[in-house]
């Protein structure tokens, strides 16, 4: 089935099945920044940009981005320097499994307004960290938010 | 992931809906969060697909002085985000906020919550404690039908195969408050230990207990209706001893199972203390 979409703001036309996981089908384009954590929609290391709003890849099927706006974290770290920046000088990652997972979610955080630190604390819980480096990934969203 | 044959329709009406809905097997899809799941691990293994995601006549909040109306395909994350839900409905709108994580939260949509029915699942105890009704269209016919007799056992529901939830709808009362709280001891993100939704409503003194509602989540194969315990409520002005008792009540309700939330014994003596604690929430404090 064709399913069509904007990915990373290119106009997309993709021959696939829609059944299969949104996950497989970005990696399958060789975008690899996005990560296969959990697998079951928890730990946030999938987090792509629909419509503005988070969404775990590895539980979305592909046929539902159907006429979305669709952004990986390679297209996002392209129009969004400053929020690469916030997480460089924040020191905001460790071993890195999570960082594009991280910074997707934190490029989605307008989706829910929140601004507060305790508001961004919630709003990323849903983002694990197993090296649990929370502070500094914390830090860089706060500063991202206060700049932007 | 292996292809499949599995059609994937997307109706722009919910007449196109139902009538896509006619098919052995074929299934509704909204947000997909629970139904890719169930897919990736085929325990289900649909014939036909029926996304409803580009319907816009299922999608929005509408508020009037006498009722709330939720579209089923309204996301969790807009429900929780809505300031006059938060005013109305101070219960489903915390309910709604805690679910999962925020990406759960985008993507998931009211209907799939309630078609899904897992008994774990936060919204249902707070829908049942405000009188929610959900709204039922298949091709023939159109049903509403209270939340409070929905559920018909794990991950079941009165749903016949060819209908449609439409959309949720919740009465507003004056001088009804309600509430829901979760215990989640493991992380933010889990499916409760156990939750509890709770209304009550006053009389006209503004201290007398008129009616109430005590539901609860994760302990049983359904959103648990603890009836008796509600009672104890009514005609009283609910100090301490009485909410006391209340949420002792509920102890004779739930049918909770052992496991990694829990034990059974555990999960029984937490539904005491947060029932007690929600209805301390509804009164404010």
């Amino acid at each position: 089935m064709k399913i069509t979409f904007n990915l990373n703001g290119k106009g997309m036309e993709l021959d696939v099945d829609p059944m299969s996981l949104a996950l497989d089908v970005i990696r399958g384009l060789s975008l690899t920044g996005t990560k296969e954590g959990c697998g079951v929609g928890v730990c946030g290391a999938c987090t792509i940009m629909v419509n503005g709003s988070p969404v775990s890849s590895c539980i979305c099927l592909v046929g539902t981005l159907s006429d979305k706006d669709v952004w990986t974290i390679e297209g996002l770290a392209e129009k969004m320097p400053e929020l690469i920046d916030s997480f460089v000088e924040k020191e905001g990652m460790q071993c890195g499994i999570c960082t594009p997972g991280q910074i997707v979610a934190a490029a989605a955080i307008d989706s829910v307004g929140a601004s507060s630190p305790e508001d961004i604390k919630k709003y990323m819980a849903g983002n694990l960290c197993r090296c649990t480096g929370y502070q500094t990934i914390l830090s860089a969203v706060e500063e991202y938010v206060a700049i932007n | 992931m292996q292809s499949t044959d599995t059609e994937f329709l997307i109706p722009t009406s919910v007449g196109e809906a139902l009538q896509a809905i006619a098919k052995e097997d074929a299934i509704f899809l909204g947000g997909g969060t629970s139904t890719a799941l169930l897919y990736k691990t085929r325990l289900i293994e649909p014939s036909r697909v029926v996304w409803l995601g580009n319907v816009n006549e299922l999608k929005g909040i509408r508020i009037s002085a006498s009722e709330v109306r939720i579209g089923a395909m309204t996301s969790v994350a807009e429900i929780a985000a809505d300031s006059e839900i938060a005013r109305l409905l101070p219960g489903l709108s915390s309910a709604a906020g805690v679910i999962g994580n925020a990406r759960v939260r985008a993507m998931a949509t009211l209907g799939g919550a309630l078609a899904h029915a897992d008994p774990r699942q936060d919204i249902p105890p707070a829908l049942i404690a405000v009188d929610a009704k959900a709204s039922i269209r298949s091709l023939s016919s159109t049903r509403e039908v209270s939340l409070a007799e929905f559920y018909a056992g794990f991950l079941e529901t009165v749903l016949d195969p060819d209908e449609l939830v439409t959309e949720v709808v919740i009465p507003i009362t004056s001088n009804r408050r309600s509430a829901y709280l979760r215990y989640t001891p493991t992380s933010e993100g889990d499916y409760p230990t156990v939750g509890v939704g709770s209304s009550l409503t006053f009389a006209d003194d503004g201290k007398t207990v008129s009616a109430a509602k005590i539901i609860l989540c994760g302990v049983g194969a359904v959103p648990i209706i603890a009836a008796q315990a509600a009672q104890a409520l009514i005609g009283t002005t609910a100090d301490e001893s009485v909410l006391r008792n209340a949420a002792a009540l509920v102890r004779g309700a739930i049918d909770p199972q052992d496991d990694e939330r829990g034990t059974a014994d555990y999960k029984t003596e937490m539904s005491e203390v947060f029932t007690y604690r929600c209805l301390r929430l509804c009164l404010g404090n």
